[in-house]
């Protein structure tokens, strides 16, 4: 199913970005938040675990319901998660399109990666401490 | 520190009464002395002019406004930019250059002390940070208390002691310079979109008249001593038919120092509009010398426009509104609480449009209709009326009668059955436009006391030499000479040290910050005082105690103390 | 040791109200402080010393080695990117400015994926703002546009809005009316006197039809634009024309939606309007603690806000082209030193697998999502915890962080001092 990514600060995320390799931040960067009635259409559960992807790359998140969004809308906080699926390009502004990303979501069983694999998936290393 | 000997140098040194004479300089350890130390560094001066260090003494170059302006204006940024080379930084800007931008034209233009026009005393941190990357000149800042709630409270009350003591305690904490006040009053009202019509309006919820802040600042200024006077940018800024008040502002002021004005009139151009509308605007540049002329109480600054491009600064936040209503184009504002404004739009000065003509003309009358020039100062508020780069030309005008004929042929044919200037004969000679530049500066800023716009022994051995040989040109017919002479010196001298030669910086800078601590009896402590302190951690949005400026932020702070009489 | 009047260095409200207990090299109790502040203060998680990745592990190494490393790096490369700088004081950023000039590099700050395209608005239609002490005294209408307070700023609507009394607002609460824009519902949208929910990227429509109404021009509004209907358009507006002092605060829902820097300028023409009939001001609501104070040192030094480009050797600015997203995505920069930030965590990911590519060096005093990119971490002290410097609040107004302790680690300023005097001698 087809739905609009939005990303914005949480609470949750700002207090965990000083620990940024800790489940705590990986708990409120890769949660996304569907609408009920959506959830329903997916058949998924709070909790589960969702593929989420764009044209620019697929990530793996776990759901929660938010009643505060309407269908077919996403909410993800801000941070490598979210960012693994927007798209780079900038239209000319410098700024990316971090608050409407196209994207399509199913259930899977796949784990939500932690962040250092996250950027392993990027070229990176992960530098437990 | 060694020593510098200048010889072969036309001298005109007002404020020693050296009114242009061939002698030798001595210098050692930064300041001036009678006799040069052995070794010292000989520069041959060859008969050219050589002057104590030019002193802006009205001038936006740091802080908030200033900063936004350049923030908000790439187009000027680009108007104006030089790569690194050697010790300079790379710089930026046109009519709002960067800080290194403003330091190394001053200072190859022979400036060496400048004084920013206006700073709020809450982001005071901000304009003390852009000082210290202004490195080649001496700063100094006005601090803003044209809308402080407190002073209006005391003025309500009566009370000068209480108004002296919290200017004592805000130019301490912020480490600013002398009382500024811009458009009185009309700042508060422009935080409900307002503004002050007549020195004689009442100022919304406070019921004080800008003539009542006007009065008191300036009583309460002498009872501190401060080294300079209150320093004022008129109600009605650029309204036709404001030379009215501005009269009525002159007539407020009494005699109260011997040394010094009682009151300094900043950018009296703008303040010496006639007629009613833009539609019929004419030049009262001779009513307002006149008044100026009458009373040696007060000294002004031309605020001199030139032709071209540049950008409006200025707390006066409801004036720039009023510039914004007119041209459309952008438009900032920044209201600062419980003190004062500011606002910020970028303009063009046509030759094409008969207002700007007029205003052109206007502040080139004051400084000739002035018979003491010692009471009109050269200054263009750079940069709203004109980027101080363009100070040489202002020169070159006022020395030339021809050139201001040149000029009139350039400009819209009216404008001369609407202005005196093109009947005034007067030229002025190297004496005066010293005196205007630099002596009456020092003068008017009460720094004369730490040596300053002079070169006397014991003096601050801050000196430019211009490429200009007075006994071979005749600035009348020469005037191209002129501007170009005065846009580059040979050398400028800073603090006994060549910082500037050929047009190119040559060292990294030093400079220092002054700054007034009036001390006050413990009664008159505001920072002890129980209804200030109430008031001040209720409205405002910082802490008192996160308020003064710290003494890092002034690496080389130069400290003017005085005993206050309260 | 209880200290007072500490201010915080998460956000950009810079709320200077805190007190810290320190015991020792610890903070031990924040009072005053949101949930934001008590995690930054009481946090314990520093990177203990400077790292280095190895094929593939990581090894501890000295400050003068990485130090060393980092300065070779930079001059070894052609187009380095120097990046961030939010998190850390003013000092610091300008020794990063002038570090930037004598590379020739591209120097851009957090700004360029938060308000950069509320900058280049206000440098197209200006900026009509205030202090925040402004709002709190004065202003009886309160907007936020595309921004939630409540979990970016927790603070902000207590100190400065919504439950903040004033001179002239003794009871702020019922004498202010709060009106929020957004797509979806926030804890500030169920605060607010009125919601407006608009529809994703339907800001810019929005905000068109509010500045016809203010015009007068009612009868051209449609029943509904972009989800909002035609009623509540009208008295929104007729809420911000009857306002004595009205307040807009917007934030990243209209920065980074589409239309972006129009959406901006629209917002800001809006304000104009209003102006014409009453007091009116607008604000970006900045977000990491000093990304205010970057854009003002690098103004003053270069003229420029951000994404300023020595390679001419003059400074050169091009958002778009001298942006840092797009310098990454096109794959230009070969090196890049990041500090006080985490575009690992706040970059596309096509960023990221750049920014893996090339030797990528943070200083930072946390472990975050870069460090798994970086070739080395350098670890310095906390901006107002145990480092001190200048900082920009939101509205302009500089404060000066404390340190609240002697720490173990130098601080941005003292490490990048150190680069540049290497990068110097280098460079002759």
């Amino acid at each position: 199913m087809r739905f609009l990514l939005n990303t914005g600060r949480t609470i949750a995320q700002g207090s965990f970005v000083e620990r940024k390799n800790s489940p705590s931040y990986r708990m409120a960067a890769a949660t996304i938040c569907m609408n009920p009635v959506d959830m329903l259409e997916i058949l998924v559960e709070e909790g589960e675990h969702v593929r989420v992807s764009s044209d620019a790359g697929v990530v793996v998140m776990k759901v929660i319901p938010d009643q505060g969004l309407p269908r077919g809308r996403v909410f993800v906080s801000l941070g490598p998660y979210a960012n693994h699926i927007v798209s780079a390009e900038t239209h000319g502004t410098g700024m990316p399109d971090f608050k409407l990303t196209p994207v399509s979501i199913e259930p899977t069983k796949d784990p939500v990666m932690p962040v250092g694999s996250l950027m392993g998936l990027c070229g990176g290393l992960p530098y437990e401490d | 520190m060694a020593g510098l000997h200048i010889k072969n140098a036309f001298v005109i040194d007002p404020l020693s009464g050296v009114k242009g004479e061939i002698m030798d300089i001595s210098i050692r350890d930064g300041k001036i002395v009678e006799d040069a130390p052995p070794g010292a560094e000989i520069i041959d001066a060859a008969g050219c002019l050589t002057l104590p260090g030019g002193i802006d003494s009205h001038s936006h170059v740091c802080g908030t406004k200033v900063n936004f302006g350049r923030y908000m204006s790439p187009e000027d940024m680009r108007a104006g930019r030089t790569a690194r080379k050697g010790v300079m930084h790379v710089t930026s800007g046109y009519s709002v250059p960067t800080t290194f931008g403003n330091s190394y034209r001053y200072s190859t233009m022979g400036y060496t002390t400048i004084l920013e026009g206006a700073m709020a005393p809450l982001e005071a941190r901000h304009t003390h940070e852009e000082f210290t990357a202004t490195p080649h000149q001496d700063m100094l800042a006005n601090t803003l208390f044209d809308g402080n709630w407190s002073i209006m409270e005391a003025v309500k009350e009566k009370d000068d002691k209480r108004a002296a003591a919290v200017v004592a305690w805000t130019l301490s904490a912020v480490k600013g310079f002398a009382i500024k006040l811009t458009n009185p009053g009309g700042t508060e009202a422009w935080g409900w979109g307002e503004d002050m019509s007549s020195i004689h309006d009442q100022v919304p919820n406070f019921g004080v008249t800008p003539a009542e802040i006007i009065s008191t600042m300036i009583r309460a200024n002498e009872l501190l001593h401060l080294p300079h006077s209150v320093h004022l940018h008129c109600n009605n800024l650029g309204v036709p038919g404001n030379y009215r008040t501005t009269l009525e502002t002159i007539d407020l002021v009494p005699d109260l120092n011997k040394d010094r004005q009682s009151l300094y009139l900043t950018h009296a151009q703008f303040h010496s509009y006639g007629g009613t509308t833009w539609r019929d605007i004419c030049s009262k540049s001779e009513e307002i010398a006149r008044a100026v002329n009458n009373k040696p109480q007060v000294v002004m600054d031309m605020g001199q426009i030139l032709f071209g491009r540049t950008t409006t600064m200025t707390a006066d936040g409801p004036m720039e509104f009023k510039l914004y209503m007119l041209h459309h184009n952008k438009w900032s504002n920044h209201d600062v609480e419980l003190e004062t404004g500011s606002g910020i739009i970028p303009v063009y000065y046509g030759r094409k449009s008969l207002v700007n003509c007029v205003m052109w003309s206007i502040g080139l009358e004051l400084a000739l209709l002035t018979k003491n020039p010692w009471q009109c100062l050269l200054s263009t508020d750079s940069p709203n009326g004109a980027p101080f780069v363009k100070y040489p030309e202002i020169i070159a005008l006022l020395m030339s009668r021809k050139f201001r004929d040149s000029e009139r042929k350039m400009i819209d044919p009216r404008t001369e059955h609407l202005v005196p200037l093109f009947a005034l004969d007067r030229e002025m000679d190297w004496y005066e436009i010293a005196v205007m530049t630099r002596a009456a500066q020092a003068k008017a800023l009460g720094i004369t006391r730490i040596g300053k716009g002079q070169l006397s022994p014991g003096a601050e051995a801050d000196v430019a030499i211009y490429p200009l040989r007075p006994d071979e040109i005749d600035p009348s017919a020469d005037y191209q000479q002129v501007m170009a002479g005065f846009s580059r010196t040979l050398f400028t001298i800073k603090r006994g040290r060549v910082v500037a030669r050929d047009g190119v910086v040559v060292v990294e800078g030093a400079n220092s910050t002054i700054w007034t601590k009036a001390n006050v009896p413990p009664a008159y402590d505001m920072g002890a005082d129980p209804e200030f302190t109430r008031k001040f951690e209720q409205y405002y949005t910082v802490r008192m105690s996160n308020y003064p400026v710290q003494d890092v932020y002034l690496p080389r702070g130069v400290r003017i103390e005085t005993e206050a009489s309260l | 040791m209880k200290i007072e009047d500490v201010v915080c260095s998460f956000c950009g409200c810079l709320c200077d109200d805190l007190v810290v207990e320190v015991d020792g090299k610890k903070v031990v109790n924040v009072e005053n402080g949101c949930t934001l502040a008590n995690e930054k203060f009481m946090g314990d998680h520093r990177l203990e010393t400077p790292i280095r990745r190895t094929g593939n592990g990581w090894e501890k190494i000295s400050y003068e080695e990485a130090i060393a490393e980092t300065a070779a790096i930079l001059l070894d490369a052609d187009r380095p990117l120097l990046y961030g700088w939010s998190g850390t004081f003013g000092e610091a950023q300008s020794v990063g400015v002038h570090l930037a000039e004598i590379l020739g590099a591209v120097i851009d700050n957090t700004s360029t994926v938060c308000h950069g395209p509320s900058i280049l608005a206000i440098q197209e239609v200006g900026h009509p703002g205030c202090t925040l002490g402004q709002v709190r005294n004065r202003a009886d209408v309160v907007v936020y546009w595309g921004a939630n307070p409540i979990d970016a700023h927790p603070r902000h609507m207590s100190r400065y809005t919504t439950y903040c009394d004033g001179f002239f607002l003794k009871d702020a609460f019922k004498d202010r009316k709060v009106i929020v824009v957004d797509v979806r519902e926030t804890e500030s949208s169920n605060v607010a006197d009125e919601f407006v929910r608009v529809n994703p990227g339907g800001d810019y429509a929005v905000l068109s039809a509010l500045r016809a109404i203010v015009r007068g021009k009612r009868d051209i509004i449609p029943p509904n634009v972009e989800g909002v209907s035609r009623e509540q358009l009208f008295r929104v507006a007729d809420i911000c024309i009857a306002a004595k002092f009205g307040a807009i605060f917007f934030g990243l829902g209209l920065t980074m939606s589409p239309g972006k820097n129009k959406n901006i300028r629209n917002a800001i023409e809006l304000t104009q309007e209003l102006s014409r009939h009453t007091k009116f001001t607008i604000s970006p609501m900045r977000g990491h603690w000093n990304v205010y104070g970057s854009n003002e040192v690098f103004t003053w030094i270069t003229g420029y806000p951000y994404a300023v480009d020595f390679a001419r050797g003059i400074a050169f600015y091009n958002p778009g082209e001298t942006t840092s997203v797009d310098i990454l995505r096109r794959g230009e920069c070969d090196a890049c030193l990041v500090v006080a930030s985490d575009p690992g965590a706040h970059f596309p990911r096509a960023c990221a697998e750049h920014l893996a590519r090339i030797p990528t060096v943070q200083i930072d005093p946390h472990v975050n999502v870069t460090t798994h990119l970086a070739r080395i971490q350098i670890p310095v002290g906390v901006a107002g915890i145990d480092a001190e410097g200048t900082a920009y609040r939101m509205d302009g107004v500089p404060l000066r962080t404390r340190r609240l302790y002697k720490g173990d680690y130098p601080d941005d300023q003292e490490v990048l001092r150190k680069i540049y005097e290497i990068v110097r001698e280098a460079k002759g």
